[in-house]
């Protein structure tokens, strides 16, 4: 017979190891593992681990359409086929001695008028009951409940006596004419199932609609009109949650919200064939379609439910091939964890596959990382690379936002410290920072608020005079032209060789370098200060100090034989070995002393030199000409590099953003960009967007952290020098009487008002006697715990509260704290002092208002949330 | 009680029993092709005067024009009733009957010419597409009405009743007179016939299609040849009429045949009641009936309401035939006989 059944399995509702394909006759496998000891000669191999036995063959029943297995252990391999022409045959699969079995097997049940069986359902909790959903046919049922211990009945013989038409003898001892309920008259039945949260209740794909039948009462059905009456199933984890398809849609229902699918899925090109739930994970859907090789999933796991109208559904669509071949159908396994065995369209080729599961990934908001897969949770952590840990940034700047970094506003050369102090690029900013505020106090308030660097400095540089020094200690004239101007000497003390004041001696300069033992650059700045026998003696002191270096000597001698004669070996050798040496200030002192006037280059594209030193070179020896092309060229190489040193050239200009935006992008280092642009002007660098993302960013990296303190300073900070980043009030209070704010009323001041000041929550003593409404003068809440009115002062002993004791208590140092705040519960109402509230709920979890129930420090999700910075 | 109208748009074809030989391809292709055509509804009637074939109009793309074929030439829309579970009615009695009074009786009055369809399932009413506004304005006092539009039931909405009474009572030129009234003036009495086969109405599941194919095509297309050896036997061609009628519609297939033709199918595929009830036929029409005379149908139906049996009722291009259980065969033939007394008492 040309037969177009397609294939379909079903695994033993008891036995994890037992399946029965059905196509055009039942096939019972076990399953097992490859190479045990039960492997006989016939095992077909379903996977690297795992291959089937077939253990029983029933071809008895043809023209079968739908199969389902008895829900029960025993009589444990009892089948339901549901044939062609409507009749529902009990049948077994290998040998059972069971008699209750032995009595079922052969029972037929035969509808009034034949059409297809489409399909089978076995109560799950009274599993003599046995839905059988057909075609349709005029006025007559087409869903028949079959109670499969009834005996047959006397008319169904009286029947068989008329027929004169029967196609196949009836034997009426075993065939079954009356159902014990018909329901879904005038109508076709396409799908069914029971549903899980009531047995009594059956869900059944009807012809364009889906119907929920009540054996309680017949007479009526809950129903709503649709095409996706195919494949009707219920979530096993979610027993609202129900999945049917029509062609290549699958629609999702929620029974508590039936009028309409909660959601449907993208429609596949091929109509779909089969719609199951993972039974042994939550929200998972497997579908397959017509001439496939592949199953498509769909992780509902996390689509809230019930699904509201507004909420977008979630759902995580992916597609897997269990094999290469067409899939005829696939089952979910009952027990096995995302377990299925799959049969080929042809040939009946078996796989047994076990679907992977997606595996979500999350950094912390510290360093640690965490991955999921299946029902596993893992803790990644690096082995002993604390190394490694330490230079990530994330670390790092988490690090200094303990040690409070940034939040030096009065020594600002002292972030540095705060930040660990190794960091070269930091110093070297906030010396910057430092030198700013040394310009400022310099200039008044002739030049801009805001440091523009020395770029702008030196490009306005007028009136340079040149001048021709004698070394010190020599009387032999230099031929080595210095250059002086007003700018040039700013731009020196800002690169830190003079200081402030009018003493433009560099000696201070000097023995702070000796202080720090930086010895070659000390005596490179002494000789760039045309004082070679300073710098002589510099290296000497390095050399003889404690832990010093002895060569620091043989520099010194080499040094000493300085001749400016053009062609002296003295200047030939020092030429070419300053290159071997390997600290780049005493290459660049030889550099300097064997160069060609205006000439060098050996000095000022010495990277390894300190940019402020280079620069200050220039300053020194470089014409109107030079300078700021040179100074324009190293800019521009130090924007490449986000080389924080060029902050002293670019200043907190657009330049500098320019600069720290590429300094961000090589280490992602935001705190820094943030505490650096905020002393920016607010009119060009705060405004732009880079700036703004690096703020944002830093506060909510803080967040993360649990730094509200660390926040709150910096957003502090942040308002002082950017007034219009404070945000306006958005929360008002208003009178219970009046409804008016009661923060607003009272004060002349606009929105941005100043909140709960005058209520004795912050602010002056003066005003802390606020007790009414000041629209109204009706009195404002009171604590629940102390009943004071609100805006009064806590106090230690609410209850014997006296006046004198209020006004000991008008402290100011005792009314800022948040203590003294009024907090209520949004759910209730009920509230009170914060001080009071916190106290009473370390020890309640319900309202202190007698006869209130609420829970409101639970409902106060952030409530109780911990920092996890202790200021 | 719910009237669908279905989303079909349906042609009344004719081919003549020697042209039926340039159309086997096309008609072989609809029977057993679902997949190769879009055709949804199909359904082939053999008579001994031709073959009546009805079907949709992507269907009737399938079949070139030719002298053997004659095409009615309206489109025609099939009505489907569906009772909703609860019907209060005790009537047993199944097909035509139960719509007599509700469906046909109140067309007929308003002239409206219907062509039955009875299937294993159930019964379509086809009707003319431009009588639908009528149809609806006679129906909607009774049934909630829809319209399937791309497979979903959309109610009618009201605007369309509207219109559509409007129509009526423009067409009808006044109100339609009531029934008493118009059964006084019933048109023509047919002649019935009442051939001796017996009928069975069966199903099949389609996917067993392919394994009666060969029994089908010999009973469908070569009828004609056995048939010379059954003409020699001259009771049997006075008593018997060839009837065989097969459609597919909506994936669901029905066939009509007689006891004889059924004993050629392989006994466990086609399938029936379990009671496997047999049916008479009585054929209505000495002259061919065409098409635009109404109350044929409720000519029949109507005394078989009141009498409560059942009945199919197929048309055919040429003549009606009416399908009512063999039990029941003389009290019909007397009911018959008597309606067709009272005209000429009265």
């Amino acid at each position: 017979i040309m037969s177009g059944s397609k294939p379909d399995i079903l695994w033993s509702p008891h036995h994890p190891d037992r399946y029965v394909i059905c196509d055009s006759e039942l096939g019972l496998y076990r399953i097992g593992p490859t190479g045990g000891s039960e492997t006989k000669a016939g095992a077909l191999p379903l996977s690297e681990e795992t291959a089937a036995t077939l253990l029983a063959i029933n071809s008895d029943t043809p023209y079968m359409k739908c199969v389902a297995w008895y829900p029960k252990h025993e009589p444990e391999c009892l089948l339901a086929v549901g044939q062609a022409n409507g009749r529902v045959v009990l049948t077994s699969l290998g040998q059972s001695h069971n008699t209750a079995c032995k009595e079922l097997v052969g029972k037929e049940f035969v509808p009034k008028h034949a059409r297809q069986c489409n399909t089978l359902a076995w109560n799950p909790v009274d599993s003599n009951l046995l839905a059988a959903g057909l075609d349709k046919h005029r006025a007559d049922f087409s869903v028949l409940i079959w109670d499969i211990s009834s005996k047959f009945s006397p008319e169904a013989s009286v029947a068989s006596e008329k027929i004169r038409l029967s196609s196949v003898d009836l034997d009426s001892s075993t065939v079954v004419t009356k159902p014990l309920y018909e329901l879904g008259q005038n109508d076709a039945c396409l799908s069914l199932c029971w549903l899980l949260r009531d047995p009594k209740l059956l869900l059944a794909g009807m012809h364009r609609n889906l119907a929920i039948f009540d054996l309680r009462n017949t007479s009526q059905k809950t129903f709503v009109n649709t095409k996706a009456v195919q494949g009707v199933t219920v979530d096993p984890h979610v027993h609202d949650r129900v999945a049917s398809f029509f062609e290549g849609q699958v629609a999702i229902w929620d029974l508590r919200k039936f009028e309409k699918p909660v959601l449907t899925l993208t429609e596949q090109p091929k109509p779909l064939t089969k719609v199951a739930w993972c039974p042994t994970r939550n929200g998972l859907l497997a579908t397959l379609t017509r001439d496939s090789n592949i199953i498509r999933l769909y992780d509902m796991q996390h689509t809230p439910t019930p699904i509201g109208d507004e909420t977008e559904p979630t759902i995580i669509e992916r597609s897997v091939q269990p094999c290469e071949s067409q899939i005829g159908s696939f089952a979910w396994h009952p027990s096995s964890q995302n377990r299925m065995v799959v049969v080929s369209a042809a040939n009946r080729v078996m796989t047994d596959f076990t679907v992977f599961e997606r595996i979500s990934l999350a950094w912390s908001s510290t360093t640690s990382l965490m991955w999921a897969c299946g029902r596993h949770l893992y803790d990644c952590s690096e082995d002993g690379a604390e190394g490694a840990i330490e230079k990530d940034i994330a670390t790092k700047m988490r690090q200094r936002a303990q040690s409070r970094y940034g939040h030096d506003t009065v020594q600002v050369w002292r972030n540095h410290l705060l930040a660990g102090g190794k960091d070269s690029q930091l110093k070297s900013s906030h010396m910057k920072q430092c030198a700013e505020d040394m310009e400022l106090k310099l200039q008044g308030n002739k030049q801009a608020v805001v440091y523009s660097g020395i770029k702008n400095i030196v490009k306005t540089s007028s009136g340079t005079t040149e001048s021709r020094r004698c070394w010190s200690g020599s009387d032999r004239q230099s031929d080595v032209p210095r250059y002086h101007s007003e700018e040039r000497c700013l731009a020196l003390r800002l690169c830190g060789w003079i200081s402030r004041g009018p003493d433009i001696d560099v000696e201070i300069f000097l023995r702070s370098l000796e202080h720090e033992r930086e010895w070659e650059r000390a005596a490179a700045v002494a000789l760039f200060n045309l004082d070679i026998r300073r710098a002589i003696q510099i290296l000497n002191k390095g050399a003889t100090a404690d832990k010093g270096d002895l060569n620091l000597n043989v520099v010194a001698m080499a040094l000493s034989g300085y001749t400016d004669e053009k062609s002296s070996l003295w200047r030939e050798m020092c030429s070419s070995l300053r290159l071997q040496l390997k600290n780049p200030y005493l290459c660049v002192m030889f550099a300097f002393l064997t160069s060609e006037t205006g000439a060098y280059d050996g000095v000022l594209f010495e990277s390894s030199v300190a940019v402020r030193d280079r620069v200050a070179f220039a300053c020194m020896f470089l014409s109107d000409a030079q300078l700021p092309r040179y100074i324009d060229k190293l800019t521009n190489e130090m924007k490449e590099a986000g080389n924080l040193e060029g902050i002293l050239l670019t200043g907190l200009t657009k330049d500098g953003v320019d600069l720290m935006e590429s300094y961000v992008d090589r280490t992602g280092d935001v705190q820094t960009a943030s505490f650096c642009m905020l002393k920016g002007s607010p009119g060009d660098v705060l405004k732009d967007p880079r700036v703004q993302c690096w703020i944002e960013n830093y506060r909510n990296l803080l967040d993360a952290w649990r730094f509200w303190h660390k926040r709150a300073e910096f957003d502090i900070h942040r308002g002082k020098l950017d007034p219009s980043s404070k945000p306006l009030a958005q929360v008002f209070v208003s009178c219970n009487f009046c409804g008016k704010s009661i923060s607003y009323s009272c004060s002349a001041m606009p929105h941005q008002g100043r909140g709960f000041s005058q209520y004795g929550v912050s602010g002056s003593p003066t005003k802390s006697k606020v007790t009414s409404c000041p629209g109204c003068r009706k009195p404002l809440p009171r604590c629940a715990l102390c009943l004071m009115n609100m805006g009064t002062p806590v106090s230690n002993c609410p209850v014997t509260g006296k006046s004198e004791e209020k006004v000991d208590l008008t402290r100011e140092n005792k009314l800022a704290q948040f203590n003294n705040w009024f907090t209520w519960c949004h759910n209730c109402r009920h509230g009170g002092h914060a001080g009071h509230m916190l106290s009473w709920f370390r020890d309640h979890t319900e309202c202190p208002v007698s006869a209130c129930t609420c829970k409101c420090m639970q409902l106060d999700t952030t409530g109780n949330l911990v920092p996890s910075d202790s200021s | 009680m719910d009237l669908h109208i279905l989303d079909h748009r349906l042609r009344v074809i004719s081919i003549s029993k020697s042209g039926l030989v340039h159309f086997t391809h096309p008609l072989i292709k609809l029977i057993f092709l679902r997949n190769r055509t879009r055709c949804k509804f199909f359904s082939l009637t053999e008579t001994p005067e031709n073959y009546t074939v009805v079907l949709d109009e992507e269907g009737f793309k399938e079949l070139q024009p030719s002298e053997h074929l004659k095409v009615e030439s309206s489109i025609w829309l099939p009505l489907n009733v569906v009772s909703n579970g609860n019907a209060s009615s005790s009537s047993q009695a199944v097909g035509v009957t139960k719509i007599a009074k509700s469906v046909i009786a109140p067309l007929a009055q308003q002239h409206v010419s219907v062509f039955m369809l009875s299937t294993y399932q159930t019964d379509f009413i086809l009707v003319r597409e431009k009588d639908l506004s009528v149809v609806v304005g006679t129906l909607e006092e009774e049934f909630n009405i829809y319209e399937e539009v791309g497979g979903e039931s959309v109610p009618m909405l009201c605007q369309d009743v509207a219109n559509a009474l409007q129509k009526n009572a423009k067409e009808g030129r006044g109100a339609p007179p009531p029934l008493s009234v118009s059964t006084t003036t019933r048109p023509t009495v047919h002649p019935v016939l009442i051939p001796q086969n017996q009928f069975c109405v069966m199903s099949l599941d389609p996917d067993t299609l392919p394994s009666i194919a060969t029994t089908l095509i010999d009973v469908l297309f070569y009828s004609n040849g056995p048939k010379e050896d059954a003409q020699s036997s001259p009771s049997r061609d006075l008593d018997c009429i060839k009837f065989f009628s097969f459609s597919l519609i909506d994936g669901y297939i029905s066939l009509v045949m007689d006891t004889e033709a059924q004993r050629q199918f392989p006994a466990d595929l086609l399938f029936t009641s379990s009671s496997g009830e047999l049916w008479r036929m009585v054929r209505i029409g000495g002259q061919p009936l065409g098409f635009d005379e109404c109350g044929i149908v409720a000519q029949i139906s109507q005394p078989l309401a009141d009498s409560d049996i059942s009945a199919y009722y197929i048309s055919t291009f040429s003549f009606d035939h009416a399908l009512v259980p063999e039990e029941d065969i003389v009290r019909v033939t007397d009911m018959l006989q008597n309606q067709r007394k009272e005209p000429a008492a009265s």
